[in-house]
């Protein structure tokens, strides 16, 4: 389906090609705990706490993270598949959240998500030709012999043999139930598509491929995509800018290439230096963290990075004594910067360069 | 102590096959592997290459029926061949010879009892040792694989861990024995990377003091890089490529693993198209005749382009139709030394017809381990200085 149907725009006027696609604006999503014969609410797991990025038409903006960072819940609680605590998103420059009915469902074409695992978000009870001729049909975009047509050129243009809309998922192997996910979210013309942990389940020989489909589709219908995965050397690939998150927060975001060789939060650099790289002789020395990412439910004061940082150990040995209190991380008594405990860093721009932006105290 | 020049763990001529509804299905074909002690060996290769079925005969784990033996021997010094041994003696190889990891710590625990409840029914079995003592070993065995507090988690469930944790108690549980082979199979793969690079620092540094040899089993390259000191690349139930981890990395013979080096992602690299093998991974219930990449193979599509018409034939896939070498399709190359210490199963390798058709057996040692970083080396690197 090369020819796309010509969806609807928004209905309200503001519509105005300045504004980006997508602005995301001190998102979050705080999930209540609940405890006791009352089910009283105790506390709650802020999965995304204060997130804030733009996505312009047509880019790739990639979220990258450790699991429990709150990656999946933004990329969830845009599309509102998960309700927000607070925060807008404006898509066109119109507040997302605020329609209701039949409106919302309009809108809802334009955005659609590809799922990390191709076997659970595949119905196994219907054909490959009803699952992506679905949404073409609820849409009241075409019925019928239009319909299988539209399904026909999307599973080719997926790389797929038009003829297998009569099959079922469990038919297929891995990368090919990937590629039909894929084509029930084109289904609809969409200009944003949330790609949700895409290749991580699959075979590394077949992931470049699922790769290059995305990316041609992009270049082709001009398709915005929040690229969320944990693997940085697949997001520094397929993304323009990169938002790096730790337990709900963005703690960094650049320009992809800016941010891999350039990376100014210290928990960034622990990323990049942890994943292996295909090379018998290292040469970079590796950080390894000490201790694991803290529970979401109950983060740690100030900047939540504190008790795994190594810079903030480092600027403490050299800082006043006065300035550093001791803590306990992972078993062993470590002295950090009072500031990094007591206060949490915003992100702002780090040596004057407006578009890299990252939240730390000790880095410049 | 057996002496490093005699291989700890000699895989011979493997076979495996199931019995299914729709026939023999054979997913190990002719696997040799020689593990020396103290040296890592990755079995490297994507699902249904046959890497996992090939960890598990090693301890006798295949059920059987429908698994069974074809043909083959699995050498451990000192016991003979496993595969021939009964049971019972099979019994007290298993965690005390060879241990094994799993990929999913969750299910590899028993959530009913707890972490210390298990390691010492481990210890009991193999070591003539009282309750208490067992529960001494087990503390410090946890100590070791850097859990703070070893008492108090003793008597915590697995559900009370983190993934990380659990993995370690894993390890924990399989060096409680002092094992002289680990079988890890994606020992790392259902962690985070910061978490995964504590786990194979930790199993470095186990390896070290300990001199215990690694059969490390995974898809990922960069892992096997930086870990491997001799890798067997895996397709479709046969090594198709076996040497030094420098050899493979730097010199990769066979087109499967060209095509898989160069279709990763690496940070750094620049942006622009990833290159692909087509295709897909061949289902063990189907796979193809004579040189099973055939199908995917850039290499053998452009011998074909230049060679006569007689020695081509053409074949369709579901995506197209094009011409692959008749030798290609109808015989099935063997593994080959075709340098001194790299061997290759393919019938475009350079020099392939003229090399022997030798064992693989490589007491190599790699080059370099990954240096770990202080605090200061990240101010330095975070610092204005690299502007």
């Amino acid at each position: 389906m090369t020819q796309t149907t010509p969806a609807p725009m928004p209905p309200t006027a503001e519509n105005s090609s300045a504004a980006p696609l997508l602005d995301v604006r001190d998102l979050r999503t705080w999930f209540p705990i609940h405890r006791g014969l009352l089910s009283r609410t105790v506390g709650h797991v802020k999965a995304v706490d204060g997130v804030s990025f733009t996505l312009q038409p047509g880019k790739t903006l990639g979220l990258v993270g450790e699991s429990g960072c709150g990656k999946t819940t933004v990329g969830r609680t845009i599309l509102r598949l998960i309700p927000r605590t607070s925060g807008q998103v404006l898509y066109r420059g119109n507040d997302f959240f605020a329609y209701r009915g039949e409106e919302l469902r309009l809108l809802r074409r334009h955005m659609q998500i590809i799922f990390q695992d191709p076997v659970s978000s595949l119905n196994p009870r219907m054909t490959v030709g009803n699952i992506i001729g679905e949404p073409i049909q609820v849409h009241k975009i075409a019925r019928g012999k239009e319909r299988d047509q539209m399904v026909a050129s999307l599973l080719q243009r997926v790389g797929l043999d038009p003829s297998y809309g009569d099959r079922y998922p469990h038919e297929f192997s891995g990368g090919q139930r990937q590629r039909i996910g894929i084509a029930r979210a084109l289904a609809l013309s969409p200009d944003l598509i949330v790609c949700d942990e895409p290749v991580s389940a699959l075979d590394v020989s077949i992931q470049s491929q699922i790769l290059n489909l995305l990316d041609d589709l992009q270049r082709e219908r001009n398709i915005a995509y929040l690229f969320i995965a944990h693997n940085l050397a697949v997001v520094e690939h397929f993304s323009d800018d990169v938002a790096v998150m730790y337990l709900g927060r963005i703690v960094e975001k650049a320009a992809s290439r800016e941010l891999y060789s350039n990376p100014k939060h210290p928990y960034t650099l622990s990323l990049l230096s942890a994943a292996p790289q295909p090379n018998p002789r290292p040469t970079k020395a590796r950080i390894v963290l000490k201790g694991e990412v803290p529970s979401p439910s109950n983060p740690p004061t100030g900047c939540a990075f504190h008790p795994r940082c190594p810079l903030t150990r480092e600027a403490a040995r050299q800082a006043n004594a006065a300035d550093t209190v001791e803590i306990s991380s992972g078993g062993e008594r470590i002295r950090v910067l009072s500031k990094c405990v007591q206060q949490s860093p915003p992100l702002e721009p780090k040596q004057g360069n407006p578009n890299h932006i990252a939240a730390c105290w000790v880095t410049t | 102590m057996p002496s490093t020049n005699q291989p700890l763990l000699q895989v011979n001529n493997l076979h495996i096959a199931f019995e299914t509804e729709r026939g023999l299905v054979r997913p190990v074909q002719g696997v040799s592997l020689d593990i020396y002690p103290g040296q890592t060996v990755a079995l490297v290769g994507e699902s249904g290459c046959g890497k996992s079925v090939t960890s598990l005969s090693i301890l006798r784990l295949i059920p059987s029926p429908p698994g069974k033996v074809l043909d083959g021997q699995v050498i451990l010094e000192g016991r003979g061949d496993l595969l021939k041994l009964p049971e019972k003696q099979m019994r007290s190889v298993r965690g005390k010879d060879i241990a094994m990891i799993f990929q999913e710590p969750m299910t590899s625990l028993n959530p009913v009892y707890t972490i210390g409840d298990q390691i010492v029914e481990a210890v009991k079995l193999h070591q003539n040792v009282s309750t208490r003592q067992a529960y001494a070993i087990a503390e410090d065995s946890l100590r070791d694989v850097g859990i703070a507090d070893p008492r108090r988690r003793l008597h915590e469930y697995p559900h009370q861990m983190s993934g990380g944790m659990r993995q370690r108690v894993m390890i924990a549980m399989a060096l409680s024995c002092q094992p002289r082979l680990l079988i890890a199979d994606e020992p790392t793969t259902a962690l985070d990377v910061t978490i995964q690079a504590q786990i194979l620092e930790l199993l470095r540094k186990l390896q070290k003091e300990r001199g215990m040899a690694i059969l490390l089993i995974t898809h990922d390259l960069g892992v096997v890089a930086e870990n491997a000191d001799v890798v067997a690349v895996m397709y479709a139930s046969r090594v198709v490529e076996f040497g030094t981890v420098e050899g493979i990395f730097d010199h990769p013979q066979h087109p499967y693993t060209k095509g898989l080096l160069r279709s990763v992602p690496t940070l750094g690299a620049p942006a622009g198209r990833l290159e692909s093998i087509a295709g897909m991974v061949p289902n063990p219930a189907r796979f193809p005749s004579g040189c099973k990449f055939h199908p995917r193979c850039p290499a053998t599509r452009a011998a074909a382009a230049e060679a006569p018409a007689d020695q081509t034939v053409q074949i369709a896939t579901s995506e197209e139709r094009f011409a692959v070498l008749k030798t290609c399709r109808e015989i099935e190359p063997v593994l080959r030394q075709v340098k001194p210490t790299h061997w290759a199963s393919c019938h475009l390798v350079e020099n392939y017809a003229s090399s022997a058709v030798t064992l693989p057996v490589l007491n190599h040692r790699r080059e370099t381990q990954p240096p770990v970083a202080a605090d200061a080396t990240v101010k330095q690197e975070l610092g204005p200085s690299r502007v």
